[in-house]
């Protein structure tokens, strides 16, 4: 093994050390929509990484967005686990997501919601651990700790703040500020350079409205 | 089929079982300790450690002259309930070699071999088998055996092995007259007689013997020579596994109860083990020792099984969440099986087990949040939105005809909302339902935008209640 290659190594253990552009990207998985896979800086959500989500308000998309992972996740029957969020989740729009809600698991106690999701990360069984810290403030600790929990779970994790929670100093790989619309702007990046960059998709989803309107027609 | 006369009887006898049962619950337990008993008003030591031994305390011993000898020796009370719920234990170990056992108190039992040897290839095999397995859960024993039961027992006290009933009645004539463990009135008489074999004793003439000795021991020469039948109660295990196991003081320390919780589990893997059950659900009741209120505990688990280690860890966390108003002086186990058992599968590939993970994992996240704590969502039938959808059992599975757009997210409670900050996109879907239920409603519902540029699910009410009101986000 040249020095050179062992050197490659040792830098490549270390996901924290900051190595500008030249950092080879972290294996991802699809997010399921064209134009956030487009814009992501490793074409998906990372793997076996933290994503953090801040939601300038309740409902931007931090579940829409990842509907279409849940779905998948769940339909290869591994479970996906939403580990205290603040609002109950539809079932009726899960399902029409394609989630299969026999394996989707909600901790509905919030303030254990960090150390439900460390177990279920620890555990490697789960397709994906989407985990709403309690309210208050977030502690750097415990952030760090899921982090490590997420090394060892195969799927992409994600922790969703809260709007008026503001996150502490991390080592995620990725994260997003999200607004309505949807409209997601990427505040921290795998390479380590913050690019502050927009996207959304080119339209929105007409296609549910289009189906809202035809019912709606039909009932009258 | 064994015909009565080709019975062989294995005896098991622990000879320190009361020290056993006294210390039994004691993580570290020391090196001098006795357990003591009463006798005519005065405390005298029945069993002592080999180290008390050592240091000169001997059986028989009063209390006060064994602590002036070892002063660091400490000793217990003899519980004889402790002493019962052991000597199950060995009867559920004895099982396992026989389906024929019977109890004999205070300290063995006896079960018929005749059959089951040939199972394990030999008396010898058997014998070393079931000692090594009782050995391996504490209770180290003596074996002997004899074609007649109650000489089983006298030899597996002194180690004695006996195929038949002429090597028997030899061994028999070969035993001192100390070794039949009579009382002490009959000892006296026995010796001042000159006798000290069993042989010299049973050469005595019978009624002569009944005239000196008194009828009883008439009786128990006749059983042991096999010329009488001895009197024997079948034991079978319990149907229900319950156990109560006292703390040797009473403690709200968590470590001292998972050690006495750690020793009641194995016993209940042990009776589950041998009647091939597997266990559904632990109930525990820790009882205070103000003799307040009863604690009690649960532990389900998902999927039937026996993981000693991983229900420790479920009562662990239990523990961790309860704060003990006293502290415990007796804990209490109920198990709840069933005979459905299905062995754990490994993965053909990881060699791992993962499709008993999930269902572990399942419970010991329950073991902390709580039943209601860790939910799966299902839809219900039902046009009103807010009862459109319930919480289950993880891992229910659900489908749903509806396919009216929904939103992800659902407020707990429709919050109401002022008119002017909306703008309608879409609508109305009129509802109207629940007159059969007396929660009535009629509204209509939109699909708004607020300020913010967010999609919500709105809808005005008519009807109980007149008004706007936010029910949901479209994410």
């Amino acid at each position: 093994m040249s020095a050179d290659a062992s050197l490659e190594q040792l830098l490549d253990r270390r996901p924290d050390l900051w190595r500008g552009r030249a950092r080879k990207t972290f294996p991802a998985a699809s997010t399921g929509l064209g134009w956030l896979d487009r814009g992501l800086p490793g074409g998906g959500w990372p793997l076996g990484r933290l994503t953090e989500l801040l939601p300038s308000l309740s409902g931007c998309g931090e579940l829409g967005l990842l509907l279409p992972l849940l779905a998948r996740c769940t339909q290869r029957a591994e479970p996906v686990v939403l580990a205290g969020p603040a609002l109950v989740p539809g079932p009726q729009a899960l399902i029409s997501a394609g989630v299969a809600l026999d394996h989707l698991v909600v901790v509905r106690e919030a303030s254990e919601s960090l150390w439900a999701a460390e177990q279920c990360l620890k555990s490697g069984l789960c397709g994906s651990v989407v985990v709403w810290p309690p309210a208050g403030p977030v502690g750097e600790r415990a952030v760090r700790r899921l982090q490590l929990a997420a090394e060892r779970s195969p799927g992409p994790t994600f922790v969703v703040y809260r709007p008026d929670q503001s996150p502490p100093p991390s080592v995620s790989a990725l994260r997003l500020g999200l607004s309505p619309g949807p409209e997601v702007e990427i505040l921290r990046s795998p390479s380590g350079l913050v690019e502050s960059r927009c996207l959304s998709p080119e339209s929105e989803s007409v296609v549910d409205l289009e189906r809202y309107r035809r019912h709606a027609r039909s009932m009258q | 089929m064994p015909v009565r006369c080709n019975e062989l009887w294995l005896g098991l006898h622990c000879p320190q079982l009361p020290l056993l049962a006294a210390w039994q619950c004691d993580p570290e337990v020391p090196e001098l300790h006795a357990v003591h008993g009463h006798q005519r008003g005065r405390h005298i030591i029945l069993q002592a450690s080999s180290a008390a031994r050592r240091a000169g305390v001997t059986p028989g011993q009063p209390l006060a002259t064994a602590l002036a000898i070892a002063p660091a020796l400490q000793s217990r009370p003899r519980h004889s309930r402790a002493e019962a719920a052991l000597l199950e234990q060995l009867a559920l170990g004895a099982w396992q070699g026989s389906s024929h056992v019977v109890q004999a108190p205070s300290d063995g039992v006896l079960l018929e071999i005749a059959g089951s040897r040939r199972l394990y290839g030999g008396l010898r095999p058997l014998v070393e088998a079931l000692c090594a397995d009782l050995e391996r859960r504490g209770l180290p024993v003596r074996a002997g055996s004899a074609p007649v039961p109650a000489t089983a027992r006298l030899f597996a006290r002194h180690g004695l092995h006996a195929a038949d009933r002429e090597i028997m009645r030899r061994k028999l004539h070969g035993l001192p007259l100390t070794a039949l463990a009579l009382d002490d009135r009959q000892a006296r008489a026995l010796a001042g007689c000159g006798l000290d074999s069993v042989a010299g004793l049973l050469r005595l003439p019978a009624p002569e013997r009944a005239r000196r000795f008194g009828p009883a021991l008439n009786r128990h020469l006749l059983c042991l020579e096999g010329r009488a039948p001895t009197p024997l109660a079948a034991w079978q295990p319990p149907e229900v596994f319950c156990l109560r196991l006292e703390l040797p003081a009473a403690s709200s320390d968590s470590a001292a109860l998972l050690f006495v919780f750690r020793r009641a589990i194995e016993r209940m893997a042990h009776w589950l083990d041998v009647r091939d059950q597997a266990l559904t659900r632990l109930h525990v009741t820790l009882h205070r020792e103000d003799g307040g209120g009863r604690i009690p505990l649960e532990v389900g688990l998902s999927r039937p099984g026996m993981d000693a280690e991983r229900l420790l860890e479920l009562l662990a966390l239990k523990l961790e969440n309860l704060e003990l108003p006293a502290p415990v002086e007796a804990v209490e186990l109920r198990a709840e099986s069933t005979g459905e058992h299905r062995p754990p599968q490994a993965d053909l590939w990881s060699g791992h087990n993962r499709g008993d993970a999930w269902p572990a994992l399942l419970d010991r996240l329950k073991a902390r949040l709580g039943e209601a704590g860790l939910s799966g969502l299902a839809p219900q039938p039902d046009h009103r939105p807010e009862k459109a959808w319930r919480w289950v059992e993880p891992g229910t599975s659900s489908n749903c005809e509806d396919e009216r757009p929904r939103p992800t997210w659902l407020l707990p409670a429709p919050c109401p909302c002022r008119r002017e900050n909306l703008r309608l996109e879409d609508g109305p879907e009129r509802i109207e339902a629940g007159w059969w239920d007396e929660e009535d409603c009629r509204r209509d519902y939109f699909v708004a935008r607020d300020r913010h540029g967010r999609r919500l699910w709105v809808f005005h009410e008519h009807r109980p209640r007149e008004g706007w009101f936010i029910h949901g986000l479209f994410d």
